[in-house]
This record gives C-alpha cells, structure tokens and sequence, in this order.
C-alpha cells in the first residue's frame, strides 16, 4: 500500500487528462444524483452518494445475448469500451466485486467483457453520506485500483492494484509521495444494523411487519447495487418471425412472476415470503457460497422505498 | 464458450404421450444421469426447462406437457426437425449412493417424467437395486403416459397406478381411482435399506412426505425433485432459488431435509 497526495484544485487536470483516451463516468447532479459520463471535470458531484448505482454499466438492464435467424444464434458481445469510474463509494466498488463473484463463476461472457475494461476510483465517504447507510456493520474489502480520501485542501490517494499505480506513474507531476499514515477507514455514523446472525430469525412473526407495507414495486431490488437476478426472453420482428433476439433484463424477487412456472403456480405467493426470500439472498445465502454477504449496507432499498420499509430496524427489533 | 448458446440437434420422434403430452427423441448424445434436465429453445418463443426421461448413451427422450409458450410451441415438432438445447444441466437423483436399497418411486402427473428415467436406469443396473415400488397418480385415464412400458413395469416392479377419477369409465390400465397417497398409504413400505424418489405437484408431494414420514422413513431418506422458474439454468440469474439452493445446480434432485418446507420457499 503506498499514499500519495493530490492537490484538490488539481484534480480537474486528472479528470481532465484520464478523459483523453477513456470515458469517466462519475457522479453527477441531475434530477437525482447518477453515474454518467461526463463532458467536464466540474460535474462531478462528491456530496451525496448516487442515488442509483453504477451496476448497469457492467449488468445492463436489458442487453441483448443473441441474434437469431432461425438457422443459427449468433452471440452479441458487446465491445469493451475504456472506462474510469471515479467517485464510487465503498459499499459500491465492494458491490461491484459481489457482483464479480456472482458472474464469474459461470463465466458470463457479456459480464466479464464491460468489467474487464473498467477502472476504478474510490471516494472513501467522510461521514455517512444518508441516514441509512450501514456498511459499517457488514465486512468491509478493500477493493478499488485507487482510493480517495477525502482531505481539508488535498486528496489522499491510496493505490489498489498495478493498474491504480499505473495511473500514479503516468501523471507523476499530479502526484506527490506522502509519508501520512493511512486514514481510518471506519465511516463514521454507517454502523445501524446490530444483528450478525439473522439465520435463527427464519420463522420470526416480524417479517410480515415489514411485508405488509411493500407495495411490490422493485423499486428496492432495481436499486440495489448488487442485486442480479434477471430473465430473459426472446423477441421477433413482425416483417420475419423466425429472426429476433435474445435478451436479458433486470428482474425482481420482489414481484410475484419471479417463481411463477408454467401452468401459473407461484411459489412465493405472499409478500412476506419474497420479503424474506430477498433478505436472506443478501445476507445469508449468499454468504453461504461465496462467504461474504451481498449486501454492502448502502441503504438505498430503504431510502427508495415508497413506504420506507427499514428492514435494517426491523432486524434489530426482532427478538429471538 | 458462451454458457447461454444453445447448439442444434435432430428430432429422430416424436411420440404423442396423452391428450396434452409428447416424447421427443433427440439425437443429443451427452452422458446424463436420472433426474436431469435440459434448456429448450423455441427462438422467438423463449426457453424452457425439460427433464430427461430416458438413461441412454445415444439418445435423450423428452416428455413435454403442453402447458406454457415454449412447450405449446415445441408441439409442433416433427421428426427429422430440428431443435435448439442446452444442457444437460443439474444433480439427479442419487443412484450409485443407493445401490442396494429398496427404491419407493412416487410420481404425479407430467412428474412421473424424470422417474422414468430413474426406471431405465434400474433396468440397465437392475441387479444393483432391491425392490421396486412405483406409486403413479393421474387426474384422469388419459392422461396415463408411458402406456406402452406400463405393461413392463408391471410385471417387473410393485406398481400402483391411480387416477383421481374415471367419469367415463374409460380404460385404466388397471389403475385404481382415488388419489396417489391412498395407494402409498394402503401399502406395507419397510423404510429400512430404502429410499423414496417423489417427482409432481407441491401439494401431492407435501401429502406424500408426510404418509412416509409416518411409515417410517427419515427426511435424509427422501429425494425430491424439484420444478422452479429458470432462465439461465447455470446458478445466476437466481429465479430457482429455494433458500440459497439453486435448483438448476444444486438441484433438481434434492434431498428432502436439505431445502424443508419447499413448498413456499
């Protein structure tokens, strides 16, 4: 691990430098905060988390697998594009390496092809940035090619991997050795949830509390970071119904069709089921087969629910 | 290689089964074990999941019920056609750990499918199993599949076959009317040095657990298969979960005390 130090004012000649031969994409203020790519380092915007995370540049909502033509399939990989993320939290890059888990071990071809080819950088959080941030509370990894800390005048860079030292190399001028000890990383009002081990809780009454105010909306799962169920479905053009395409799309635990099979039976009929089902694929199974939870504890199922079901408080409040 | 990439084969028949179902026979000579299955493409339509319903080297049968998009689609197959599969996919059900036991195969509806397989893995093995019992439940006469082995299996194994009702009384091919947990209930099962395969609807599977549960027969004993919603029958798109299972991978076959009250998780 080495540190160096960036002049705050010069990171506008960073952004500016690494935007000659990649797109960076970064938080920006628009109807909301979102990761886009930008035209000017200015638009960055570093005071609010993003309220959507950056997982669809990597796992699009929808994306096309194939082309058919009734003689053959013909894969549609899409083309890697040089891209720096820049701004991306820490419960966000540990997000992205759950997703990583999940995809790599089937060896997604349409995933590993928009990761292979990204950078990133992190904006390590001074305080929690939300009311319901909890990363403090689940396992934290150190995974990022560079990490920003923060400072009064400066930025602490922390370097992750040859490719963040890399960067370090080639602009030597922004860049400069520091002997500073490396800042706590422990974020400082993230630690809410209270309960390590929520498998004893299986047949806990509570979870219905919670269900009974979901609105089956998604809007929790479309806007986890690290949620990645999705389906996919074939469509056809109407001048050649034997040619079409094979796509996949983001899917929801959340809403009934999710376990629905043919001759419509619905396995996880009742709310609190699937509100179950979800937080335990988050924090328990999960971690049953890659050994960490999903989960990374950035609050925005809570803060982009309609109803604000907290089910952070609501695991604190269910007693064995 | 692209996980996702269907490869064609050739239809070599296709048999009408019942009113509703068929049995493809697919030059796909991939080794496959009882219990099984495979992703089936209609391109336009999408895919589905089939289970296996034959133990051969240089075939697999298919027995579709003509229940959904892609299944409805795949009825108009015909022989020399082609059709899109990948596959095969899963764990099926645990032969060589129970060679030697007494096997109790209870089936339901489009369910008795993968037990097919089972059975024809039994006549290739057939010295290394002890007693045979089939349960077999149908709605209906007409429904009955595999017609034409039933008269095999009659004479090789214990067989029961029920319909829930016979209104026409049409020809049943001995089956007696009244659901499948009366058969298994009326029968003398020995849960020692046995197992029991179950492969239909959530409800009859439920109700027959419990009637072996009550004869006798532990949880570990039991093996179950399951049907979920799939998509990419590889262990990521997460839609077969049943608590953190997956049942394209992990599964279909599970035993029973690894995934419990399955019927709504």
């Amino acid at each position: 691990m080495v540190l160096y130090r960036l002049e705050k004012k010069r990171l506008g000649e960073l952004i500016g430098r690494l935007m000659l031969d990649a797109e960076v994409i970064a938080p920006v203020k628009k109807d909301v905060v979102r990761f886009l790519p930008i035209a000017h380092p200015e638009e960055i915007h570093l005071e609010r988390n993003a309220f959507f995370p950056a997982k669809e540049y990597f796992f699009p909502q929808h994306q096309t697998l194939f082309q058919f033509d009734g003689k053959s399939f013909a894969p549609v990989i899409p083309k890697p594009k040089k891209r720096v993320f820049f701004g991306l939290r820490r419960c966000d890059l540990t997000a992205i390496r759950h997703q990583d888990l999940a995809f790599e071990e089937v060896k997604d071809p349409y995933y590993e092809t928009m990761r292979k080819s990204a950078l990133l950088i992190g904006y390590h959080c001074p305080k929690a940035p939300s009311p319901y941030c909890f990363c403090g509370s689940l396992p934290q990894i150190e995974f990022f090619d560079l990490m920003f800390f923060d400072q009064q005048t400066g930025f602490l860079v922390e370097t992750g991997s040859e490719k963040g030292e890399q960067i370090v190399r080639e602009h030597p001028e922004l860049f400069a050795l520091t002997d500073l000890p490396k800042p706590d990383t422990k974020i400082p009002g993230a630690d809410r949830l209270h309960v390590e081990n929520i498998a004893p809780l299986y047949d806990h009454p509570d979870w219905k509390k919670g269900a009974d105010q979901c609105l089956s909306c998604g809007a929790c799962t479309a806007l986890c970071p690290t949620c990645y169920c999705f389906e996919i479905h074939d469509e056809v053009s109407t001048a050649n119904p034997d040619a079409g395409k094979r796509s996949r799309s983001w899917s929801s635990c959340q809403l009934p069709g999710f376990t629905r099979v043919a001759g419509d039976h619905v396995f996880r009929k009742e709310r609190d089921h699937r509100f179950k089902h979800r937080i335990f694929h988050q924090l328990e199974y999960f971690k049953e087969k890659h050994g960490v939870p999903l989960c990374v504890g950035c609050g925005r199922c809570i803060e982009a629910c309609p109803t604000r079901i907290d089910f952070v408080k609501l695991l604190n409040e269910m007693k064995t | 290689m692209n996980p996702y990439l269907p490869q064609p084969y050739t239809i070599l028949e296709f048999r009408r089964e019942s009113p509703d179902t068929f049995t493809l026979t697919i030059d796909l000579k991939k080794r496959h074990s009882p219990g099984q299955f495979v992703q089936v493409s209609v391109p336009g339509i999408g895919e589905a999941p089939i289970s296996i319903c034959s133990d051969s080297r240089s075939y697999v049968k298919l027995n579709i019920r003509e229940i959904g998009n892609v299944t409805r689609a795949l009825a108009k197959s015909k022989k020399g056609g082609k059709i899109w599969i990948r596959g095969p996919y899963g764990k099926g059900y645990p032969m060589k750990a129970l060679e030697g036991k007494n096997l109790v195969l209870i089936g339901g509806g489009c369910g008795v499918a993968p037990l097919k397989g089972v059975i024809d893995y039994i006549e290739h093995h057939r010295s290394k199993y002890r007693d045979i019992h089939l349960f077999l439940g149908y709605r209906s006469p007409e429904e009955i599949l595999f017609k034409k082995e039933l008269r095999e299996w009659k004479k090789n194994y214990r067989l029961e076959v029920t319909i829930d009702q016979n209104q026409h009384g049409a020809f049943c091919y001995d089956a007696k009317v009244g659901f499948v947990t009366e058969a298994i209930n009326a029968a003398v099962l020995d849960p020692h040095k046995s197992a029991a395969f179950l492969c239909g609807p959530p409800v009859m599977m439920k109700a027959s657990i419990d009637l072996l549960k009550q004869k006798g027969f532990q949880e570990d004993q039991i093996f179950i298969s399951a049907e979920r919603l799939m998509y990419c029958a590889l262990g990521v798109c997460c839609h077969c979960m049943i608590r953190g299972k997956f049942t394209c991978v992990d599964g279909p076959v599970f035993r029973y005390d690894e995934i419990g009250a399955f019927t709504h998780d």
